[in-house]
């Protein structure tokens, strides 16, 4: 499944820039897509969903880095081969398709062992799938997660 | 009463004056949402700030002839070192929260640390140096010595290019800054020997 973030420069000035492609594109697979956790998100904490935070739709994918959840989608689209998504274009030695958290795979400029939630201080040891293990590990049975990063 | 007199003392209050943002802003509660990477981030660029500053110091002079100026460029420096420090020292309390093998593995394998980590102690040699008993004591081996500033100065943007995610625009900045500095003081180099040959 692919799924197209809006392209409008004026109302997304940080469009204008080159720092990615535009429209953000990101993708799952439809196992993955299907399963209960995945969620097109409309609204946060009791409220409706704000601007930057991508109203009127998101995707929210909790066991996954933070940039395959795609704000404000435009277009939600079924394709045959596996889409190439905005971070991957830009650093694909980087930002992989699969970008489960996992920390026992480095990203190649850091470490992803450790990290560090909002409203806490100190960082704390990184939870393999975000500690979504139990319900999302099975997708990923027999598979090379470093180099399926 | 000669410039300079005011100079300096209103340089040294700018370039003090983010070290007392910080503290305030600490303080009063202020840090952003993500205060262990505002903390860094701040006092990276400020480091950053001060050193390019203090290597335009000279091209300054040469261009306008004042002369005097030069009674800023230690304090600069010590400012860059002083930023660097506080800088340095964030990463081993508040990112690393002093665990020596987690610091010994960012330090040896990611580059982007190493380059800070070694223009850090480039500093720190500049700093512990940068007095009149050393300047007297190394006599002409600390010219040759305090040379290792442009070194600093090339590690601090190389530090700053390879740890940002994918937009480079600030650090290119600060690359184009450095090249432009480092490339008037080669240039003035190459016109004095060569006008001196008349």
């Amino acid at each position: 499944v692919e799924f197209v973030t809006l392209l409008d420069p004026v109302q997304m000035p940080g469009q204008r820039g080159r720092v990615l492609q535009w429209p953000y594109v990101e993708g799952l697979r439809m196992d993955e897509a299907r399963n209960p956790l995945t969620i097109l998100a409309v609204g946060m904490y009791g409220e409706q969903l704000t601007a930057q935070n991508g109203a009127p739709i998101r995707l929210v994918v909790p066991w996954k880095y933070g940039f395959k959840s795609g704000k404000s989608l435009a277009k939600i689209r079924f394709v045959d081969a596996e889409p190439r998504t905005a971070w991957n274009i830009s650093a694909p030695q980087e930002y992989g398709f699969y970008a489960n958290v996992n920390p026992d795979v480095d990203h190649p400029r850091w470490s992803q062992a450790r990290e560090r939630r909002l409203g806490e201080f100190l960082p704390r040891r990184t939870v393999v799938f975000n500690g979504y293990g139990d319900q999302v590990a099975g997708l990923y049975a027999g598979m090379d997660l470093r180099r399926n990063y | 009463m000669k410039p300079i007199a005011i100079v300096k003392p209103v340089l040294f209050a700018a370039a003090a004056a983010p070290a007392v943002a910080l503290a305030w802003n600490a303080y009063t509660g202020d840090l952003t949402a993500n205060p262990v990477d505002y903390i860094t981030d701040q006092t990276g660029s400020w480091a950053l700030a001060c050193l390019i500053v203090s290597l335009g110091v000279t091209p300054f002079r040469r261009l306008t002839g004042w002369n005097d100026v030069i009674k800023v460029r230690r304090m600069l420096g010590l400012f860059a070192f002083f930023y660097a420090t506080l800088h340095m020292l964030t990463w081993v309390t508040l990112v690393s929260f002093f665990d020596v093998p987690t610091m010994i593995e960012d330090v040896t394998m990611r580059p982007f640390i190493t380059v800070g980590m070694a223009t850090f102690l480039i500093l720190l040699v500049l700093a512990i140096t940068s007095n009149r008993a050393s300047i007297r004591r190394l006599g002409r081996r600390w010219q040759t010595l305090h040379r290792l500033v442009y070194l600093a100065g090339l590690g601090g943007v190389i530090h700053f290019w390879w740890l940002v995610k994918a937009d480079t625009t600030e650090p290119q900045r600060w690359a184009v800054a450095l090249a432009a500095l480092l490339g008037f003081r080669a240039w003035w180099t190459w016109r004095t020997r060569t006008l001196s040959r008349f």
